[in-house]
């Protein structure tokens, strides 16, 4: 690992100043639950790391019957945390279901959120592959099992956030802080396909900071996550869905459906949403627009598995909303 | 002759015992090869070849050596060796840098310039076999090609009615050690003291001095405490070498353990293993033949060969013709129980395939062609399949199967399929303990073997209290070191047929010639006396005795120094066993979930009760890992492995590790028999049957991924694979 400067912001102006202060790469340190890895692989070579620890780390009702959540909360205690629990199952489910019981402990939401892809050809150092400025995808070719079965490339990654599918799905918004001051983005509108942005996967600049997740209050809708997972320890979702639905009376009034681990950015479907807006929740609902979900994959040359996986995981999380038997 | 003590007599032997070394390996008191820190020692890195296949034409350690903190730099490879210039695997070790700290040395190898000449690699077998292949070696890429013949194969096979035909495979599997390869080593003067993480530390001992031309006297090798090595560490290891030269070099003590990646690319695997399989059997369900094309790589090393049909049960016309292929991948080497869980799994699949077409219940197949029982009808104490698979049945609940595929409606299937194992295992006869007993009472059994962490520590202790009648706290235990007599390396589950043997026999000796110091104070003749609950009492009712340590004050300043040597008579060869598996399939999503597996298997004579039983369920997890989990995958472009970690190196966790039921059977009689192998053969092969029975579709590959289970249910769909 080489070697670097260690900074301790007490706050998020100190934070600001030390990542934009010059003197080489500068990046925020959190839970480290990712970082850490990325520099004893070689990966990530930062010359200074700003401990963003100090951030707000609580959990606040907002006015409107909302949650605003801080970026330091850990995963651990998102997932225990009752209002969210409540109102947001969709998000403690998918809180829940990270890592391991050490990684969610240290891990924080603005870690889960920001943190970079699993490919295997990034992590490893000897692949010089796109997102490190190399000249191909290896996965194209290569071992793709685990990659995107959405999206035009150049690289397939998938986006390995379990939190930025349900907050996309609950039409979440990003506080963002930077240099300039600051700003709110939808969450939908953080992450960033590969050809708009090969070495990042968001639109955070370098000196930015993501301070906050602000839920609006859910009203009517039912929200849930269904995650698909080998493994049951350790291990990352083969795919998974979170969905938002909104149900008047017998019918589906408005629906937001995102898939997860299926493309380099959260994957919304809004054929699987038209689907469903109108009909009554039944399982038969459920499976058509799950159908729908993945009606338009193009999966690589090892992960047309995935498919079935990523459909199984929306009609389920759809069942799952509805309160329904899941399997 | 030494002799095991009566079974109503025994106080430790049979019982489950707590391990010896349980305390300390909790609190983290356990000193393991990785845990030694010697005064100013430095750390060692290796530079791997990022490269598959390459010749080595230049290695420029310049700006390294000048790099802060570093102490040593080596070059391991020499441009001007010919062939030996040559790595031809990713990781093959090209230099090493020691430094004052592990990330100072990371960052220098990363300094290293070296001249690589990039040569055509191999990712795949089937790479390898195509007749334009670049070669690994100068001698072709296929080797060990083998034909066995039993009977008439083809004469069967043409008469026969039910034939059943497929191409099985199983994967690569690396051992992944959770302590990985290395050790510490410290000269002083010129004479080593080597820290290895090993499974055999005189086997380390003579290879570290003869790699490094010293007498192997001036060696010392040094085993605590170990973390796994699974077959991984039998033999020698070049890493320690390396770490011998750079402590020379810096004249300083010095640490070289492997990286994860490392030891996942370089310390051996079990290699991979294809059959195309034609079976034949009767409408009576007797099997006729078995005609079987294999091949398998173990890298860039032989050693991929396993033999079928899996001699459990009988094909009387039998036909194997093998081939190890060559690729650029890093060389096998034995990983626990060789060749079985491949054989076994090919085999038992093709029985439940035949089953299926027979529409015979596969548990009544496996009993109608097992081997056969003796002349007498008796079937021998360690082939005892017949007893066996009923007893498993029974607890597994097989009399509730259903036919191959879960007719319940849902996705979730259930099912059941099962699988036997057979190994062999002999006492090494050129064992050696020494036992010593002083004149305050303390007894000390000095060994040369070494815990692995199967628990053999503990059988020393307790063979040597129950030799003299004192309790287990009562003795010392001294292993895992070179300093100790002899004893073989920890492999092909011989320890504990070595171990206790010896230390049975060198505790008697010593036990006898305590009876003749103090028979005259207790007026009878030594052979009339015994060793008890402490004491050393005339046997009989009523007779006279003494404390163990009065008696052992009777040795003034004397203390007994017994050797001893293995003998015949107090071990046996060979265990069988079998397995049954319970499974939910979720055919939504391809998930396999193990809920429980069952496990009858001999043990011979139990010395450990509790540590046997943890060598069964440690098998059987590790069968698991290989049945649905673990697969070295290398990228199939650039021969490079892209899960060396554990994270996409799948194992199985506390949550995936289902009810393991395990029965051992003991056969007091039979002596000690080992038993580190033969629980880990049948797993695989008893899950991917209840797999099939489960899903009603079979999946010949490992591991049964979520990938491979939706592939073949979509294949069915598609036109069916039954």
């Amino acid at each position: 690992m080489k070697a670097f400067a260690y900074v301790k912001a007490a706050g998020e102006k100190q934070a600001i100043a030390a990542l934009a202060a010059p003197g080489g790469k500068a990046l925020p340190l959190a839970g480290g639950m990712d970082l850490i890895g990325l520099m004893k692989d070689y990966v990530a070579q930062p010359d200074r790391l700003v401990s963003v620890k100090e951030l707000d780390a609580s959990i606040t009702k907002s006015p409107n019957g909302g949650l605003r959540i801080g970026s330091a909360v850990t995963l651990a205690d998102l997932a225990a945390n009752a209002d969210a629990r409540r109102l947001y199952p969709a998000l403690t489910d998918a809180a829940a279901e990270v890592g391991t019981p050490q990684i969610r402990n240290a891990g924080t939401v603005g870690g889960n959120l920001n943190q970079r892809p699993r490919c295997w050809y990034f992590r490893n150092e000897e692949f010089n592959c796109l997102k490190k400025s190399g000249s191909r995808c290896f996965a194209v070719d290569g071992e793709n099992k685990y990659h995107a079965i959405f999206g035009e490339g150049p690289c397939h990654i998938v986006h390995p956030s379990s939190l930025a599918v349900p907050a996309i799905a609950l039409d979440a918004r990003f506080r963002i802080v930077g240099p300039g001051g600051e700003r709110e983005v939808a969450a939908a509108e953080y992450y960033q396909m590969p050809d708009k942005n090969l070495y990042g996967e968001t639109i955070l600049g370098p000196s930015d900071l993501l301070t906050h997740v602000i839920l609006p209050p859910p009203g009517q809708t039912r929200n849930a996550t269904y995650e698909v997972r080998f493994k049951q320890s350790h291990d990352w979702p083969l795919a998974m869905a979170s969905v938002a639905l909104s149900v008047q009376g017998q019918n589906v009034r408005a629906a937001r459906i995102v898939m997860g681990s299926v493309a380099p950015v959260p994957w919304r479907s809004p054929a699987a949403e038209t689907v469903l807006v109108g009909k009554r929740l039944t399982e038969q609902a459920a499976m058509e627009a799950a159908d729908a979900a993945v009606a338009a994959a193009k999966p690589m040359s090892q992960n047309a598995y995935k498919v079935q996986i990523a459909r199984t995981a929306v009609k389920r999380a759809i069942l799952k909303a509805a309160g329904m038997k899941v399997v | 002759m030494a002799s095991w003590p009566p079974s109503a007599e025994r106080s430790l032997i049979g019982k489950s015992i707590k391990r010896l070394d349980g305390p300390v390996k909790t609190q983290g008191a356990a000193k393991y090869a990785y845990d030694i820190n010697r005064p100013g020692m430095l750390f060692a890195r290796l530079l791997g070849s990022p490269h598959p296949h390459a010749r080595i034409r230049a290695i420029d350690l310049s700006a390294a050596e000048k790099h802060p903190g570093v102490r040593a730099a080596l070059g391991l490879i020499d441009p001007a060796a010919g062939e030996a210039a040559k790595v031809r695997y990713q990781g093959e070790e090209v230099a090493a840098v020691a430094a004052v700290s592990e990330e100072a040395a990371e960052d220098a190898i990363r300094l290293i310039k070296v001249d690589y000449e990039v040569l055509p690699h191999l990712a795949t077998v089937e790479q390898a076999m195509r007749p334009e292949a670049p070669l690994v070696f100068p001698k072709g890429n296929v080797s060990q090609i083998s034909e066995r013949v039993e009977g008439n194969v083809d004469e069967a096979l043409g008469k026969a009615t039910i034939v059943v035909e497929g191409q099985y495979s199983t994967q690569v599997q690396t051992h992944t050690s959770l302590e990985t390869h290395g050790g510490v080593c410290e000269w002083e003067g010129d004479k080593l003291t080597a820290w290895v993480s090993t499974q055999a530390v005189h086997g380390a001992r003579d290879g570290i001095a003869k790699a490094l031309g010293v007498p192997q006297a001036n060696v010392r090798v040094i085993t605590d405490y170990m973390g796994g090595g699974f077959g991984s560490k039998l033999g020698f290891d070049r890493q320690v070498v390396v770490c011998a030269r750079l402590a020379k070099a810096a004249n300083a003590a010095v640490k070289l353990m492997l990286s994860r990646k490392e030891e996942h690319l370089v310390t051996g695997n079990r290699p991979s293993a294809y059959a195309k399989v034609k079976a034949a059997a009767d409408p009576s369900g007797k099997f006729l033949a078995f005609d079987a094309e294999t091949w398998g790589t173990g890298g860039a090393g032989q050693g991929a060969g396993f033999s079928v049909p899996y001699p459990v049960y009988v094909f009387p016309n039998r036909r194997q013709r093998h081939r190890d292929v060559y690729i650029n991948a890093g060389p096998q080497r034995a990983f626990r129980a060789p060749g079985h869980p491949q054989a076994c799994f090919v085999t038992e699949i093709v029985i439940d395939e035949l089953a299926d077409r027979l529409r015979i219940d596969p548990l009544e197949l496996r009993m109608r062609n097992l081997q056969p029982a003796d002349a007498t009808g008796v079937d021998a104490p360690n082939r005892q399949w017949r007893k066996y698979f009923p007893m498993g049945a029974e607890k597994i609940g097989w009399s509730k199967r259903h036919p191959t595929g879960d007719a319940t409606a849902g996705p979730i299937k259930r099912g059941l399929g099962c699988a036997a194992n057979i190994w062999a295992g002999a006492g090494n006869p050129q064992t050696r303990a020494a036992c010593e007993i002083l004149p305050d009472g303390s007894v000390t059994m000095r060994i040369g073997t070494q815990d692995i962490g199967t628990g053999t520590r503990t059988l020393v202790g307790m063979i040597t209290a129950e030799t003299m009648g004192l309790p287990l706290e009562g003795v010392h235990v001294a292993i895992g070191d070179t300093n100790y007599p002899f004893a073989p390396g920890s492999g092909g589950s011989i320890t504990v047929g070595s171990v206790s043997p010896t230390v049975r026999v060198a505790a008697e000796a010593a036990r006898d010639a305590l009876f003749a110091k103090v028979a005259a104070t207790l007026g009878a003749e030594p052979t009339a006396l015994e060793a008890k609950g402490g004491r050393i009492a005339v046997k009989g009712a009523g007779g006279k005795s003494m404390a163990w340590r009065e008696a052992c004050k009777l040795l003034g300043t004397e203390p007994i120094n017994a050797p001893g040597q293995w003998e015949k008579g107090l071990s046996d060869v060979g265990t069988s066993g079998v397995q049954f598996a319970d499974v939910e399939v979720d055919i939504e999503t391809g998930v396999t979930r193990v809920k429980k597996i069952v496990c009858v298997q001999d043990a011979g004579m139990i010395v450990d009760r509790l540590t046997a039983e943890s060598q069964c369920i440690g098998g059987i997890i590790m069968g698991l890992g290989f049945a649905l989990y673990e697969h070295r995958i290398l990228d199939r472009n650039t021969a490079q492995m892209v899960n060396p970690n554990m994270e996409f190196y799948l194992l199985p966790g506390m949550s995936d590790i289902p009810t393991i039921d395990v029965t051992l059977v003991d056969q007091p009689d039979r002596g000690v028999v080992g038993l580190g192998e033969p629980p880990t053969i049948s797993t695989a092969a008893a899950v991917a049957n209840a797999v099939a029975n489960a899903i009603g579709v079979r999946v010949r590959t490992l591991p049964l991924t979520p990938e491979a289970v939706l592939t073949a249910l979509e294949q069915e769909r598609a036109g069916g694979t039954l």
